[in-house]
């Protein structure tokens, strides 16, 4: 993160501070630090689909898929072998970029549209396979991760302060690949990608594999982050995991809200939509069941009607107008 | 048999892609509707559902006519990323709507031919599949004659070819488009009120068709009217096939995996040569 000036060094180091100390000014068991928690989480999982539809503009409705992959690899590990989720993160990063490579190489020469209809039912086909090979995934009931002593090593914690700042330091990770990919070469040349494939072809940019490599970093990311969430939630089931609107519109909807493309637009996108869509859910839930997601649908358009970029343009456009009334 | 009601469903999926360029993620919501209006005017007014697929298909044409006057029309030069996520903002608040308007229950109507088979030769036809397949292929064919004759349907795929050009020889593009669209999503509905007799109706009963509806119109060609029809059969086939195979469950999962298949190796679909 070079070539920032002085003062954004100092706003950033302030901005992490307050990060850090936030959970403080929270209840410690209490409710509203569990959603600032899903909202980093949200916020890094946005980051990830980021790299891929967001530089590349590849956009996958398909994302739950290496996410459920993380959640079920980690736990699976712990239950049969014992094997702590510090490492089952690991795992579970190396299988969500196989997977994520594996629907990359039919998939990525697929523009638009097509890739979008590809990766949904790649999802789809995984939430199906977490349906019906109860043998391993326990089924359409779910699974709960085995709770014992809370303790460091088991990624399992007495306070949810301690969750918080592991989904901060995700973030955090998640983040810096973001940044440290849109400066290297492997950005450019995605966003090469993204302005004109044909011309980024002609002048040498392998498309295919390119887009491939951000994929796999993107689904190993996404998978490590599924491990997260599994720890966190302790019980989790095919159908939320995979889910098309519990996860895959979701990230994508937190990075759009935020401002696709942008460092900073998953996170502003995630701590404006979670946040909402947990009070929504406590307000009208009470009254009827399916209120709080028709909010989710309607803020979807709504920010797709105003303004696609997110966010992350209303700032510039401010300016813009601003600046056209000094003028006058 | 079940590929000819396929084949309605996904034309109207078709349609609005080859017009208007957008793929409608929303567009099983509509056969949903469909089932609903066919439910009521059943409850309410006692009529078939056969009867009432006119009813349904006029009712979310106008819905369809209004949806993309107000929003569809906002983004049809927008980035892609938009169209995408606007049709699946449609998708969860339609969704939704149905949810808190209708109930999560499953409907279903009660037909005197409900369980009534049709014996020819050695095989038995039920009669709900074969009314609703013949309802199918006169949708079909009203819609075949529309778009091959009548001024209207002229002018609609002279906009698919060129909105420009069409533009030129005084066509209405803006028309055209709320035109094709509110036909799509009508002609999704009427398939949803004919096969009102053999299924339930829930607001969670999209997401079944969705996938399906997407495979047969990518593998008929996107945006190819008669490549929805051939895939429609050829879904119709691949459904029965694999269920002689696999147990129920993997079915769609079957269908998924055509569906990626065919993604990955032909995305122009089977008649995409032809066109």
């Amino acid at each position: 993160m070079s070539g920032l000036s002085p003062r954004q060094w100092t706003g950033l180091a302030l901005l992490a501070a307050l990060a850090i100390a936030l959970p403080f000014a929270f209840e410690p068991r209490g409710y509203g630090i569990r959603i600032l928690c899903l909202a980093l989480l949200f916020a890094a999982m946005a980051q990830a689909w980021n790299i891929v539809a967001g530089l590349a503009n590849q956009i996958s409705l398909g994302h739950a898929a290496f996410f459920g992959i993380g959640a079920y690899t980690s736990t699976l590990l712990l239950i049969h072998f014992g094997i702590t989720p510090w490492l089952g993160m690991f795992a579970a990063a190396i299988l969500g970029g196989a997977a994520a490579l594996l629907i990359s190489l039919p998939t990525m020469r697929l523009r638009g549209h097509y890739f979008a209809l590809a990766t949904l039912a790649f999802g789809e086909v995984m939430r199906v396979i977490g349906n019906s090979w109860g043998g391993l995934t326990g089924g359409p009931v779910g699974i709960s991760v085995p709770f014992a002593q809370p303790s460091l090593a088991l990624m399992q914690f007495r306070e949810t302060r301690s969750s918080y700042w592991l989904m901060l330091a995700a973030l955090v990770v998640v983040t810096l690949v973001f940044v440290a990919i849109k400066r290297s070469r492997l950005g450019y040349r995605l966003r090469a990608i993204k302005e004109n494939a044909d011309a980024a072809e002609v002048i040498g940019v392998d498309t295919t594999r390119t887009k491939i490599i951000a994929a796999v970093i993107s689904g190993a990311l996404t998978a490590a982050l599924g491990t997260l969430y599994a720890q966190f939630q302790f019980f989790f089931d095919p159908d939320t995991v995979f889910g098309v609107a519990s996860v895959s519109v979701r990230m994508a909807m937190i990075a759009i809200v935020g401002g696709i493309g942008t460092a900073a637009g998953p996170i502003l996108g995630a701590l404006f939509v979670i946040p909402l869509e947990e009070f929504a859910n406590q307000v009208f839930s009470a009254q009827a069941a399916g209120l709080s997601q028709l909010v989710f649908g309607l803020l979807l358009i709504l920010v797709i009607l105003i303004e696609p970029r997110g966010f992350m343009a209303i700032g510039p456009r401010l300016q813009r107008l601003l600046r056209k009334g000094d003028r006058r | 048999m079940i590929g000819g009601v396929y084949a309605v469903i996904s034309i109207g999926l078709t349609l609005v892609f080859g017009v208007m360029g957008i793929v409608n993620f929303a567009q099983a919501e509509f056969l949903m509707l469909g089932m609903f209006v066919a439910y009521y005017a059943w409850a309410w007014l006692g009529l078939d559902p056969l009867l009432a697929a006119p009813l349904a298909f006029v009712v979310v044409f106008l819905l369809g006519a209004a949806i993309q006057r107000v929003l569809i029309r906002r983004v049809l030069k927008a980035p892609e990323v938009a169209q995408i996520f606007l049709t699946v903002g449609l998708l969860i608040v339609l969704e939704n709507a149905a949810l808190l308007m209708f109930g999560s229950g499953f409907r279903s109507v009660s037909t005197p031919y409900q369980t009534s088979s049709l014996q020819l030769g050695p095989l038995f036809i039920s009669v709900p599949y074969l009314a609703a397949f013949a309802m199918s292929v006169a949708s079909g064919l009203a819609l075949w004659l529309f778009l091959k004759s009548s001024w209207f349907g002229r002018a609609m795929r002279a906009t698919a070819q060129d909105p420009m050009a069409a533009r030129l020889m005084g066509i209405d593009a803006d028309r055209m488009h709320m035109l094709a669209f509110a036909l799509g999503v009508g002609l999704t509905a009427f398939g949803g009120a004919v096969i009102l007799p053999y299924l339930t109706a829930s607001p969670t009963v999209g997401t079944q068709f969705a996938v399906l509806m997407f495979t047969v119109v990518v593998l008929g060609g996107l945006g190819s009217v008669a490549g929805a029809v051939v895939g429609g059969l050829a879904v119709g086939i691949i459904q029965s096939l694999s269920a002689l195979v696999f147990p129920i469950q993997l079915q769609n999962l079957v269908l998924f995996v055509v569906f990626i298949a065919v993604l990955a190796f032909r995305p122009k679909g089977m008649l995409g040569a032809a066109r």
